[in-house]
């Protein structure tokens, strides 16, 4: 058999990490850590209600306006639980569809309208209690919800369900739905699929018929007359719907434990997640942030950047700004600035924390997230909601 | 010498024509009597196979190309109708002061539907077989434009505005929304199962559309059938409209104040073993009314009297005046005049639980019937002039335009469309399928379980010896004449004998079929009753990647391990082209409880995208589930080794069949069953 390590090699290799390792360390000491003075006191609150002005004066001071279009800031965080009309704490996605929002938890559809919550069960006609994520047609106003057990569509007050006994969809675990014109998309645990809604017609996408390391598929997105497909351990898969073509991105080094080279491709191989807007493609990872434009691809982590933690979720790309759910709270990130919204240990207060380069700045806030464990957002006009592992919650734009 | 071999020739023919005589006469009767299972049909070759003649000189001697006036539409100012020729594939245009056929132009396969403009210059017909809307100018008479629509166009209606077109696609169960300044389709919004009927309500802002299936239900469920409702303003849909127990809505019409809307239903008892005919209810038909607005109440009334029913009831019109409607019964020939001011007070005076009971009530229909006005054969559509002096109603099968004074509530005039003159023997069998006057009570025609000469998607427990077994899933009429045995079962050996003494002894309960109306209907389920076109998955005979595979996994010899399939267990073996039946009977693992042992005739699979429930009791909801459900044993085809994603193939390639007469020009696939015999 033939050896696989040499002396050689692993000569090589312990040079490149000592290497690797020098140069960290020199970063860290050339670094300059932030005076007492530089970090915000922490009774510097601020009300949620604060100025626009105010807002603007702190963000001139430290710089972290971009061009004329400050970096949004939410506040006002209202929390809904189970005891205050969910089904159950535990919300894995959120949609703001028009006047209502709809949330998937463990417990089935919730819909809030008009200041009430209704919740929508098995006996409604869900395929399943557990809702990871939810999508609206923009054509139609038909919502597509993909369950723990099937796919539904909702069209007013009409539940169709999608299984795999019944259609040609992969697989009953939905991690994804989309829609995208007349097509929608699916990431399941057996592939992703595709349903147009014209013809009828299914498709699966696998190892077998794309390049993907498994069918384990977790995020889809559209953009770009592309569908981008988050393949746990297959990277990013390109999917060109004009010519039925794939191709994928994966993280050139195939390390699993480390990254060796940050902007050398996507971050990691296990992708939890992808969004597209503004022509740019950010893929989620439990290992950090992948941004590409077409060109370059650049990566975040947390221990560099101001990405709290390079476990992900979940992302949504809302214009030039990305909206990340972390195990350690809310992030956003235009490209310039990072803005984490986190709640304060055992209060009901939160804090939002904000990093322009090597600044970082912290705010506190009297009203918090719901829970720091951030597993779905959605955005519109003025208004965010965000579900957690302990209810979700609604935040207002700060002005 | 000559002329002695000649007579000693003819007399040796006559010798033998005598003495073969009583042996021809033997098997002729046995011959007729095995084709018609009784023993006194007449021997007349000709009454049978002359007029199942589908192709050449014979065919078209004895056959004749019909007109069908099916919808019609009044222009704004009365002067001019309308009128839609199904089988002419015409539009008619007709001067209401001559009462006189005045142009008829050329439109595509099989419309449906016509729609004028408030000006009166344009009318937009919809070409059911051919995907696509025509729109016509009606200062010229000339088609303009073509517009692509979904599956199956059927009603049209216009947005307030005249900037929008709706279109209820029938086939592929959506609403296509026209931008008629791009004359593009810009979505399609899913609509009931099979929706047909439209209307937009006074105010313009709602769009009603009926469906006549009943949505897929959990098995053994009565139908659900919806009716959906379209907000113009965001063009997407607002509300479902649910009717429990009813089906076949074809056409829906608001009155004039926008206080209700009326359509036309079924109720079908198909849960309960037939026995019911004799009891009163097997079949009851109706209205719907639906009042808007969030809370408006759902009602079903029937149309039906005690003894005497109205069966397929079709279209509906109101008068401007909102007091009267009008309601087509194609299947008894017979237009009801509904008062609607007794059906308001009806309405006011009874609580939910009263309404509830009249849903099922047939002597409730003598408090709003007004009249019972007669009519030729087949009315289908009605339309009302401007004014509402008069209705208009197309006698489909009669090829001819009846004039009713709505005042007098008689019909004052007749408009002769000038088609075939002569009514021919398949002519003759279509009124008879189409007409309920052979059931019980009138009860229903053939035509009510075989909308369109195909199946109405429901599950009937047929009263045979033992009630309430041997559920049958209603299967098609298109195309069956060369695929005998027919019934699940494969008991009646040819259509004499389905349709004759046994049809009338367990389904319409009345006297059979005469031999000559017999032969008549006969005639005309083997000559004329096609499959539409598979334009939603076939459009051109050019297989899609995924139908390409898909056929490869349905001829396939070897199992995904390389194991040889038995014969008897591939899916060409019973389904061969072009039919995709072998006509033979075979056990596939699917018998329940509930049915007796027995083998089943493999059904034929042409269109079969349009037949959904599937198995003989109508168990399987999709065609995937034919094999992720009731397939255990791989008795149904060796499936179980099949991917995903080989499953979607194989059920695209499925979706993709049709009409015979392709698959008999294609040698290709000849080839593939001639090999089976081979082996």
């Amino acid at each position: 058999m033939k050896k696989v390590i040499t002396k050689i090699s692993l000569r090589i290799t312990i040079l490149a990490i000592v290497i690797l390792a020098g140069s960290f360390l020199g970063f860290k000491l050339v670094k300059k850590p932030l005076t007492s003075e530089e970090y915000p006191k922490t009774d510097q609150r601020i009300s949620d209600k604060y100025s626009q002005g105010s807002l603007e004066e702190s963000s001139n001071r430290e710089g972290i306006t971009k061009d004329t279009k400050p970096m949004p800031l939410y506040g006002n965080w209202q929390t809904f639980t189970k005891k205050n009309g969910l089904p159950a704490d535990k919300a894995y996605c959120v949609r703001i569809d028009g006047d209502r929002v709809l949330v998937g938890t463990s417990a089935g559809l919730a819909v809030y309208e008009n200041d009430k919550w209704r919740t929508y069960t098995v006996e409604d006609g869900l395929a399943h209690p557990g809702v990871l994520s939810i999508d609206v047609s923009e054509l139609t106003g038909d919502v597509w919800i993909g369950t723990l057990g099937g796919l539904n569509r909702w069209s007013a007050g009409r539940f169709e369900t999608f299984n795999q006994f019944n259609s040609g969809l992969a697989n009953d675990v939905i991690y994804t739905v989309i829609c995208d014109g007349k097509d929608v998309w699916v990431a399941t645990g057996g592939g992703a699929g595709s349903y147009d809604t014209y013809t009828g017609q299914w498709g699966i996408y696998t190892e077998r018929n794309a390049p993907m390391h498994e069918p384990w598929t977790y995020g889809v997105c559209a953009g770009g007359g592309k569908i981008f497909i988050a393949a746990w351990g297959g990277g990013v898969i390109e999917y060109t719907t004009k010519t039925q073509l794939f191709r994928d991105y994966i993280d050139p080094d195939g390390e699993m434990e480390i990254d060796l080279f940050t902007d050398d491709g996507v971050i990691h191989d296990i992708t939890t997640g992808v969004t597209y807007a503004d022509d740019i493609l950010w893929v989620a990872t439990y290992f950090g942030l992948s941004r590409y434009d077409g060109t370059r691809w650049k990566g975040y982590l947390d221990h560099d950047t101001g990405l709290i933690s390079n476990f992900i979720n979940f992302l949504k790309a809302n214009g030039p700004v990305v909206w990340l759910c972390t195990d350690m709270g809310l992030c956003s990130f235009d490209g310039e600035t990072w803005v984490t919204y986190q709640k304060k240990e055992n209060s009901m207060e939160g804090k939002i924390l904000i990093t322009n380069g090597d600044d970082t700045k912290e705010i506190a806030s009297s009203t918090s997230i719901a829970h720091e464990f951030v597993i779905g957002v959605d955005t519109q006009d003025d208004v965010i909601w965000i579900s957690t592992s302990k209810g979700v919650s609604r935040g207002e734009l700060l002005k | 010498m000559k002329k002695y071999l000649i007579l000693i020739f003819i007399a040796g023919i006559l010798i033998i024509l005598v003495l073969a005589r009583k042996p021809a006469l033997n098997w002729s009767r046995q011959h007729v009597n095995y084709i018609t299972a009784v023993e006194d049909h007449p021997l007349n070759c000709l009454s049978c196979h002359l007029y199942i003649q589908k192709e050449g000189i014979v065919a078209k001697l004895i056959n004749a190309d019909y007109l069908s006036p099916f919808n019609m539409a009044v222009s704004p100012d009365g002067s001019r109708l309308f009128v839609v020729a199904q089988e002419g594939n015409k539009l008619l245009v007709i001067n209401t002061q001559t009462n006189k056929v005045i142009d008829k132009i050329d439109v595509g396969e099989n419309p449906h539907s016509v729609i004028i403009n408030n000006d009166g210059n344009t009318a937009f017909v919809s070409n059911q077989w051919a995907d696509n809307i025509f729109e016509i100018d009606l200062s010229l008479l000339k088609i303009v434009d073509t517009i692509k629509t979904g599956s199956g166009p059927a009603g049209l209606a216009l947005g307030a505005d005249e900037k929008f077109l709706y279109v209820a696609d029938s086939y592929s169960s959506e609403v296509s929304v026209i931008d008629l300044q791009t004359k593009t389709e810009i979505k399609r919004l899913m609509a009931g199962n099979n929706p047909v009927g439209t209307d937009i309500s006074p105010a313009g802002n709602l769009l009603y559309i009926t469906s006549r299936r009943t949505l897929p239900m959990p098995y053994g469920t009565p139908p659900m059938t919806e009716l959906t409702v379209i907000n113009t303003t965001t063009q997407r849909v607002k509300e479902r409209k649910i009717f429990d127990n009813a089906y076949i809505m074809e056409n829906v019409a608001f009155t004039p104040s926008g206080d209700m809307a009326i359509a036309t239903l079924i109720r079908p008892k198909n849960l309960i073993p037939a026995i019911q005919i004799e009891r009163g209810w097997m079949m009851t038909h109706g209205i719907g009314i639906i009042e808007p607005g969030d809370n408006g109440r759902i009602i079903q009334l029937l149309t039906d009297d005690p003894n005497s029913y109205y069966s397929d009831p079709f279209d509906i019109v109101i008068t401007p005046d909102g007091e009267k409607a009008f309601v087509s019964h194609s299947g008894v020939d017979y237009i009801t005049v509904i008062d609607l001011k007794a059906i308001r007070a009806l309405l006011a005076e009874s609580t939910p639980e009263m309404l509830d009971t009249y849903s099922n009530h047939l002597g409730i229909s003598s408090r709003y019937v007004l009249k019972r006005i007669p009519t030729g054969a087949n009315p289908k559509g009605l339309a009302l002039s401007p004014e509402g002096e008069y209705l208009y109603v197309a006698e489909r099968l009669e090829d001819r335009i009846a004039v009713i004074s709505t005042e007098k509530m008689e019909t004052i005039n007749t408009i002769d469309l000038k088609g075939p003159s002569r009514i021919t023997v398949a002519r003759k069998g279509r009124r008879l399928l189409n007409n309920a006057g052979y059931t019980f009570h009138n009860q229903y025609a053939c035509y009510t379980c075989h909308p369109d000469s195909h199946e109405d998607g429901l599950v009937y427990n047929m009263a045979g010896k033992d009630m309430g077994r041997n559920l049958a899933n209603v299967q098609t009429l298109r195309d069956i004449g060369d695929i005998p045995p027919y019934k699940w079962n494969g008991k009646n050996s040819s259509i004499y004998k389905q349709d004759g003494m046994r049809f009338s002894t367990i389904l319409t309960r009345t006297e059979s079929f005469a031999f000559d109306e017999l032969d008549a209907l006969v005639a005309y389920i083997v000559t004329g009753i096609k499959n539409p076109p598979n334009l939603r998955y076939n459009p051109a005979g050019k297989l899609t990647a995924a139908q390409e595979r898909g056929k490869k996994v349905f001829y396939r010899t070897h199992t995904n391990c390389g194991k040889e399939i038995p014969v008897k267990d591939r899916c060409f073996t019973c389904h061969p082209p072009p039919y995709f039946t072998n006509m033979l009977m075979v056990d596939v693992g699917t018998l329940s409880e509930t049915d007796d042992y027995m083998l089943l005739d493999a059904p034929q699979l042409n269109n079969i995208y349009e037949s959904a429930p599937y198995l003989h009791d109508g168990r399987a909801a999709t065609l995937e589930e034919l094999w992720t459900t009731y397939n255990d044993e791989d008795k149904h085809g060796v499936g179980n080794d099949m991917m995903k994603d080989q499953l979607n193939d194989l059920v695209e390639y499925l979706r993709s069949l049709r009409d015979a007469k392709y698959y008999i020009e294609d040698p290709e696939i000849y080839q593939a069953s001639t090999h089976l015999k081979n082996d």
